[in-house]
């Protein structure tokens, strides 16, 4: 009896250990972002910060710190994604889940799973090679590295989860909806659109909250392929620089503790604010759906 | 049965225990991999005691590998800067710079821009974004399309210290590569780009199609040349001819030592040559190890 | 002699290598309410959804033979099966609202079919819903979700939900399995109310419930039907052994 009551007490206290580390691990990243962020602003206008002026640390006379063309580059280039992937990835999981007979199904779910082992250097250099060279001659452009060559790749990305988990979701609702669907001589497409998808819409917005969060925080693809001009984007047309590859060009060499340093931070600690707000925003969107199913 | 194979294991540890490897190790400047890179397997084909360990990530990162003790050779493809001097001198590190090659930054356009020479002038206004159109120039009516590398690159500072001593223009699209940006330049229309001299002809020594390569002027009606024209480069006449550095903490010792000495030698120089970059005294820069 | 509704005829239903259904023969007469009854697994269940089609969502289901509605073989390849359903309602085991409001719930088939207009829609809600015998209890309630009734009541929302579309046959495949003795009841009433309105088939494993609602009985067992008849005569003088047995309860 002793020690059944000593393993349980071990096994408690070892797996609180284990989730403790992993909230003060969280809670360590943020401060640290915070921290380092708003020291940023001990030099750094914050109106700069948020302006539209073009990111520009390391420049030849004066130092520009403006995080607007970055941030409305990376919405634009997140956003454009989501426009192809959301369609796309629910028709294919709605395709695998309901129309696809189990055969195909068992092939194709596990192929598009693997889609998601491709490293994210890979689907940039497609994009620099295939996807670009292949919208400059669609769209008679001059250059294919520009916003939307950015928004196809990260669709391509952020497919795989939006699929899996979609399809899942859809996959769960249970058959006696459908059956009473056809019962009423509904047909696939009305069940589908009607009773299914509406049945799982929180299962399929966390699907694409999962693809949302992997197309921002993206970064060596769209550092690859999206032109990285520090201009304010026009059109999806021209070449953008997301706050992503921002940090990732700049980090490497910048000195410590400079107002570059700091700023960088500050850039990171913006897009960890959006992404944090995306979560609670499809948090809340998602218990209210459910509880209105209910 | 099998216990008398035991026997042979000493034999094992003896073939695997070769005489002490020495490792060097070099980071930095993606423009001087390549080359770097294959002075290095020659060299260590020559001393097969000696192990070379190249990886690259930029100038900028080569030389805070050095500051911070990472690395026995900082690459860099630019000088080193005075941020950079005042953090080894505070950290006790004693920088000796090494020249052991040139490289003639070449300027790039698309055939149909119709332009064949520019003055340093000019291209900076170009590159600034202060000529937006080629007709300013005399060309074909048309925007300017700027190619050029990222920030990290050293590439980047030279040609902003050397071409611009200003901004880059916001609208520079910046590649990953310098063969990015041929490939881009081949396909813009309106376009411009600067590449190492050694990226202008293929394998075989054959220019490469689809693009022309600007004659430069130091100044507005003094003499075009082109980079192509070594004879013209070796005589200092070429404005964007830079030396390709290589920084130790201190004066080299040991392998690395034997190493700077080797790119420094006639084989050495071959390979420099081979390679499409310029032998760094011809180029009337002083060599490795005799500054 | 009554007019027959549905017309089962040489009906064969294999579940892959395994035939459920073996060579049934069945003339269900129009407006009235007859019962399959028999142990579970005889097949009572498939047979009924065999009258809708619902198999065909089965890829492995294959079907031989013919089920007559109006003369007219439903099993045709060429029939329209969405056209059929609309015919031919179905009220399930366990009750089973969509999670949507109540009144969309009622509303559903009649969208889908394009039966009524916008503006007739809430008459046409309000209809089914007294017809079901829902209407007082939840007519302040039209908004709320159908999840949030009780079991009893939805039911009586898929009712509702069913016969909204004005079908002519309604199946219902055990619909008070899952209810208490007072929810039974209150269906039970529903379901002979609308004798006459509707051909009603209903599976049941419930013996006193298919004397006190049906008006012919059929008594299957190990996919086969043993005896079709008037439900007085199948469980008062039944003519075969093995549903003598049953209805006296020996077996089952």
């Amino acid at each position: 009896m002793k020690s059944r009551f000593f393993w349980d007490t071990f096994f408690n206290k070892t797996l609180s250990a284990a989730a403790l580390v992993s909230v003060l691990t969280l809670a360590g990243i943020f401060l640290l972002l915070l921290y380092n962020g708003l020291q940023a602003f001990s030099t750094i206008d914050i109106a700069e910060f948020l302006s539209a002026a073009p990111w520009n640390p390391a420049a030849y006379d004066a130092p520009v710190f403006g995080i607007g063309a970055m941030l409305f580059s990376t919405l634009i280039v997140t956003f454009g994604s989501m426009l192809i992937a959301v369609p796309l990835g629910i028709g294919t999981a709605a395709f695998l889940s309901e129309m696809a007979s189990p055969r195909l199904r068992n092939l194709l779910k596990p192929a598009i799973e693997m889609l998601a082992a491709i490293p994210s250097v890979v689907i940039g250099f497609l994009g620099i090679v295939l996807v670009a060279p292949g919208l400059a001659q669609v769209f008679d452009l001059p250059n294919g590295l520009n916003a939307l060559n950015g928004s196809i790749l990260l669709a391509v990305m952020a497919l795989p989860t939006l699929i899996s988990v979609s399809e899942d979701a859809i996959h769960a609702v249970p058959d006696y909806y459908k059956e009473a669907s056809y019962a009423l001589g509904a047909n696939r497409w009305e069940t589908l659109l009607r009773v299914t998808l509406p049945a799982c819409k929180s299962g399929v917005l966390a699907a694409v909250m999962l693809g949302l969060g992997r197309a921002l925080g993206e970064t060596m693809t769209v550092l690859m392929a999206t032109g990285n001009a520090t201009a304010m984007p026009h059109s999806i047309f021209d070449p953008v620089r997301t706050i992503t590859a921002t940090v990732a060009i700049e980090m490497g060499e910048v000195p410590f503790r400079t107002p570059h340093f700091y700023s960088l931070f500050a850039c990171a600690l913006v897009l960890f604010l959006i992404t944090l707000g995306v979560n609670i925003a499809a948090e809340r969107l998602a218990a209210r759906l459910r509880k209105k199913g209910q | 049965m099998r216990r008398p194979l035991f026997f042979l294991l000493p034999l094992l540890f003896v073939q695997c225990s070769h005489p002490q490897v020495e490792t060097v190790v070099l980071k930095g400047s993606d423009t001087e991999l390549n080359l770097v890179l294959q002075l290095a397997e020659a060299y260590m084909e020559a001393e097969p005691g000696v192990s070379i360990s190249i990886t690259g990530g930029g100038s900028g990162v080569g030389i805070a590998a050095l500051l911070n003790g990472k690395t026995d050779i900082a690459n860099s493809s630019r000088e080193i800067n005075a941020y950079e001097t005042a953090m080894a001198y505070e950290r006790g590190v004693q920088i000796e710079p090494f020249i052991f090659a040139a490289d003639a930054l070449a300027i790039i356009v698309h055939p149909s821009v119709g332009l064949d020479s520019l003055s340093l002038h000019d291209l900076g206004k170009i590159y600034a974004g202060e000529i937006r159109d080629w007709s300013q120039l005399g060309g074909k009516p048309g925007p300017v399309s700027l190619y050029g590398r990222q920030s990290n690159s050293g590439t980047f500072t030279y040609f902003r210290e050397r071409v611009l001593k200003r901004d880059f223009s916001p609208d520079l699209k910046q590649m990953n590569g310098t063969s990015q940006i041929l490939e881009a330049v081949k396909a813009d229309p309106g376009s411009i780009g600067y590449v190492g001299l050694g990226y202008l002809t293929d394998n075989n020594g054959a220019l490469r199609e689809g693009i022309r390569v600007i004659r430069l002027a130091r100044t507005n009606g003094e003499m075009a040349v082109s980079p192509l024209d070594q004879n013209m480069v070796y005589a200092g006449l070429y404005p964007l001819t830079r030396p390709l550095y290589q920084y130790t903490n201190g004066v080299p010792e040991g392998k690395t030592k034997t190493f700077l000495e080797f790119e420094n030698s006639p084989a050495g120089k071959k390979i420099i040559l081979e390679n499409g970059y310029l032998s760094a005294r011809e180029a009337g820069l002083a060599g490795n190890l005799e500054k | 002699m009554e007019k027959i509704k549905l017309d089962v005829q040489a009906l064969d239903l294999f579940f892959g290598k395994k035939q459920v259904l073996k060579n049934i023969h069945l003339s269900i007469p129009e407006g009235k309410i007859t019962a399959l009854i028999g142990p579970s697994g005889c097949g009572k269940s498939t047979l009924l959804r065999s009258i809708n089609r619902l198999h065909d969502l089965h890829p492995d289901a294959r079907l031989m033979g013919k089920i007559l509605l109006d003369g007219h073989n439903i099993l045709h390849r060429n029939t329209n099966v969405v056209h059929l359903r609309r015919r031919v309602g179905m009220v399930f085991q366990k009750p089973n609202p969509f999670p949507m409001s109540i009144a969309e719930n009622v509303a559903y088939g009649l969208k889908i079919n394009a039966l009524c207009s916008k503006s007739e829609m809430r008459a046409r809600v309000e209809q089914s819903l007294r017809n079901s015998f829902l209407w007082e209890e939840v007519a302040d309630d039209l908004d709320k979700s159908a999840l949030e009734l009780s079991g009893g009541q939805q039911q009586r929302l898929c009712i509702a939900r069913a016969i909204a579309v004005e079908p002519e046959v309604i199946l219902f495949d055990e619909p008070c399995s899952a209810l208490d003795p007072i929810s039974t009841a209150k269906i039970e009433e529903l379901i002979m109310g609308l004798r006459g309105k509707f051909t009603q088939v209903i599976v049941t494993h419930n013996m006193q419930q298919a004397q006190r609602v049906a008006d012919y009985t059929a008594f299957m067992y190990l996919g086969e039907l043993i005896e079709f008849g008037e439900t007085r005569q199948i469980f008062e003088k039944p003519q075969q052994e093995l549903t003598k047995n049953y209805v006296s309860g020996h077996f089952g």
